[in-house]
């Protein structure tokens, strides 16, 4: 990288430029644009071309002319393909269901990761490492493998939690109608945990020492401490592990996905994304389109909202 | 100087590289597609045929017929990763092959994409129709119009049975649907743990082929409009059928088609029988070999007297739009589907059942079958093969309507709504993917 970098500036640059580029002025054109391209490239044919294009196919509408097997063309539509989506019953259900899952599973997994973050922080426990190591390792697990995993577990045939359950009289049906939602986030906050308190941990860690000395001098409990610095200092953090959920949430895939393979429970339509790739797979790539960025646009909403709301307490 | 010089050259590019791509994308909307017969000339000299399938052990039956045909060198691509995906973006950009494997089931939907090409202009095409089992021919040329896929397999629908378990409670083998539903009630009275069978909401092609049986006519085509009927009394029929069974508890609805639960549940002799195809003898074979010679494959049951059987599953190798080597692709097409060599390489390293009729009587089709007692099983789906309704036909959004329908059959599985509701909320969908495709269409009578 930085070879690269030094020879483009080369490149660009005469040689009797050199003084005054590094009296801070001149043109480094070369150096930028050699820094930026890496990024910038993949950024506009993987990100924005996709995105403009989707945009474009969210605008059309498809016209035929012909017989039975007549010939299809697309042709601008303005907003038809909105107002499908607004009027599409199946795609508010899975708004719902996705913020019910989030309402309840977000909270839930930051609450268990910030707890497990300040427990790892106090010099009252011992093997730090290797409980830091374990509370992190679910997130090396790809979710689709994980999904699979917990589909066994989840599964009367083959469980031994199902078995062991059933030995005790309980017979649990964690992929019925009322239960799949929660197996769903169950998986969602096995997978999650981890990656959410190792960011609330490393900011922990940047806390000044002299901090906590200082309150101790003037009598505050760890549990003080805890709460009253250590939970305030860190806010950003949770704040950006909240926003990260909240993306997460609304882009909830893999999970039911799989899930979707043993329990009929989960229909085509179970999230927001199910739902877009459904109807693409139906060759609906305009409704699918407009879908993905009424998705978008209620995510950037949600997560600069949530920012918005929270910037001044969190001191972002 | 420089920075200006090298800012423009960057937006420049970066205009450039977005136009291409869009005008790439754009260009898909220009359909020039007729589906009228292409022309069928021999090539001059060596031509190389793309042909994409999902069949294991294809590419060894393609060596077969390269080492005969020099001058006619095949391809294969496997694609049973996203068979319908790859396909349809093979499209967008066309970029399709010449030929492809196709569902019976998507064929209307790919030609409303104008996918196909007519092959009728080549005598060896439309002479190949007197090889297929006539209802294969019948999806492959919709209804006679042209010759746009050759049919490779079927799924005639049979009983699979435990008859250890019928013998055990002293219940006959049924034949007819009710005599079904009342050995059903009987195994399930003799013992409550066990089912006569399972029924998976999430399993739309089976449905269908239980619907196919009993001569439920969902599309047609009349008066300029695609007639849509999936909501017809036949349906009804069938679909209120399997409510009772599902509402009395004589079928369980917990278990996937194939998955390693649906096994699991067989293996411990939680279940008495499976509606199923021909391709699904190998199923039971490779996957419970302890319950070797418990298992017997008897006819479909039927709706009363009408011994019609069913189809689940199935494919054709289409002829795809954009291949300039028609002649060629139907001379490798028709050896493919109907030489007998390459119907019993097919047959034994992919596991297809041949829609040729030469097909029916190959001698690895004629033998009996160790795992089922040494009874010669292939009589049983060679019998259901020609019991199958040859008129039919599949709606060009079928693969919406198959999901919206397993939607609402897991509703009615969880107790929300029946299954007749299904059939109501597919005949809606039906109609409204049609109309978001500009498919014109309407409620049939």
């Amino acid at each position: 990288m930085t070879d690269t970098a030094t020879r483009a500036t080369r490149a660009v640059t005469p040689p009797g430029d050199r003084r005054r580029r590094l009296n801070g002025g001149g043109p480094r054109a070369g150096t930028v644009i050699a820094f930026v391209t890496p990024f910038f490239l993949p950024f506009l044919l993987f990100y924005l071309v996709p995105v403009g294009y989707a945009l474009w196919q969210s605008f059309r509408v498809v016209r035929r002319s012909g017989g039975q097997y007549g010939t299809s063309y697309t042709t601008f539509g303005g907003f038809e393909q909105y107002g499908q989506v607004f009027q599409n019953t199946e795609f508010w259900s899975s708004i719902g269901r996705i913020a019910l899952f989030g309402i309840v599973q977000v909270p839930v997994m930051l609450f268990v990761a910030l707890t497990m973050a300040l427990l790892l922080d106090t010099p009252l426990l011992k093997l730090k490492a290797f409980f830091r190591i374990t509370a992190f390792m679910p997130y090396a697990v790809p979710g689709v493998i994980a999904a699979i995993m917990w589909s066994y577990l989840y599964s009367p045939q083959l469980s031994p939690i199902v078995d062991l359950l059933g030995d005790i009289g309980l017979k649990p049906d964690f992929l019925g109608p009322g239960a799949i939602l929660w197996s769903t986030a169950n998986i969602s906050t096995w997978l999650w945990t981890g990656y959410n308190m190792l960011i609330m941990f490393s900011a922990l860690q940047s806390i000044p020492q002299e901090l906590y000395e200082a309150a101790k001098l003037d009598g505050a409990s760890n549990w003080a401490i805890a709460w009253r610095i250590k939970v305030p200092i860190i806010a950003p953090s949770i704040v950006l592990t909240t926003v990260f959920s909240i993306i997460g949430t609304l882009q909830l895939y893999a999970e039911p996905a799989v899930l979707r393979q043993i329990s009929s429970n989960i229909s085509s339509t179970f999230t927001p994304n199910m739902l877009a790739y459904a109807v693409a797979s139906g060759n609906n790539y305009q409704q699918a389109a407009a879908i993905s960025v009424v998705i978008a646009v209620i995510t950037f909403v949600l997560s600069f909202g949530f920012m918005r709301l929270t910037s001044k307490k969190a001191g972002l | 100087m420089s920075t200006t010089i090298t800012r423009t050259r960057l937006a420049v590019v970066a205009a450039a590289a977005s136009i291409a791509l869009l005008a790439g994308c754009s260009s898909s909307d220009d359909s020039s597609d007729k589906t009228s017969a292409a022309p069928c000339e021999p090539a001059k000299g060596k031509v190389t045929l793309q042909y994409w399938n999902t069949v294991p052990g294809m590419d060894k039956v393609v060596d077969l017929w390269n080492k005969k045909n020099p001058n006619i060198q095949v391809e294969t691509k496997n694609i049973s990763n996203d068979q319908y995906g790859t396909l349809g973006n093979a499209l967008k950009a066309g970029k399709a092959p010449d030929l492809s494997q196709v569902g019976y089931d998507e064929l209307p939907n790919l030609r409303t994409q104008n996918a196909f090409v007519d092959a009728s202009a080549c005598k060896e095409a439309t002479a190949a129709k007197s090889k297929f089992v006539p209802w294969t021919w019948s999806q492959a040329s919709f209804g006679g119009t042209g010759v746009f896929a050759m049919p490779q397999d079927t799924g005639p629908m049979a009983l699979f049975v435990r008859s250890d378990i019928f013998k055990k409670y002293d219940v006959a083998v049924p034949k007819t649907w009710d005599e079904y539903e009342a050995a059903a009630a009987k195994l399930h009275k003799a013992d409550s743990s066990l089912t006569m069978t399972f029924f998976d909401p999430n399993n739309a092609e089976w449905f269908n082929g239980l619907l196919w049986q009993n001569k439920a006519e969902m599309y047609s085509y009349a008066d300029n409009k695609w007639q849509v009927n999936v909501e017809s009394d036949q349906s009804k029929q069938v679909a209120e059928y399997w409510q009772k069974l599902i509402s009395d508890k004589l079928v369980r609805t917990d278990l996937a088609n194939g998955s390693t639960q649906m096994y699991a549940a067989y293996q411990k002799d939680q279940i008495a029988s499976y509606v199923g195809a021909a391709w699904g003898y190998s199923m039971f074979r490779d996957n419970l070999p302890k319950q070797a010679g418990k298992w017997s494959i008897v006819p479909m049951p039927t709706w009363g007297t009408d011994g019609a059987s069913g189809d689940w599953g199935g494919s054709t190798v289409a002829f795809m739009k954009g291949s300039k080597h028609l002649y060629e692709s139907v001379k490798f097409n028709t050896w493919l589907n109907s030489d007998p060599e390459a119907l019993a390489l097919e047959n034994k390293l992919g596991g297809l059942y041949p829609a040729a009729n030469a097909g029916l009587k190959l001698p690895a089709l004629s033998q009996g079958v160790p795992y089922y007692n040494n009874e010669k099983i292939f009589d049983v789906f060679a019998d259901s093969s020609n019991k199958i309704d040859t008129s039919f036909a599949w709606g060009p959004t079928q693969k919406t309507v198959n999901l919206a329908l397993q939607d609402a059959m897991a509703k009615a599985a969880a107790g929300d709504g029946t299954l007749t509701d299904a059939l109501a909320k597919a005949q809606a969908t039906a109609l409204k993917s049609m109309k978001d495709q500009a498919i014109p269409a309407t409620a049939g009578k």
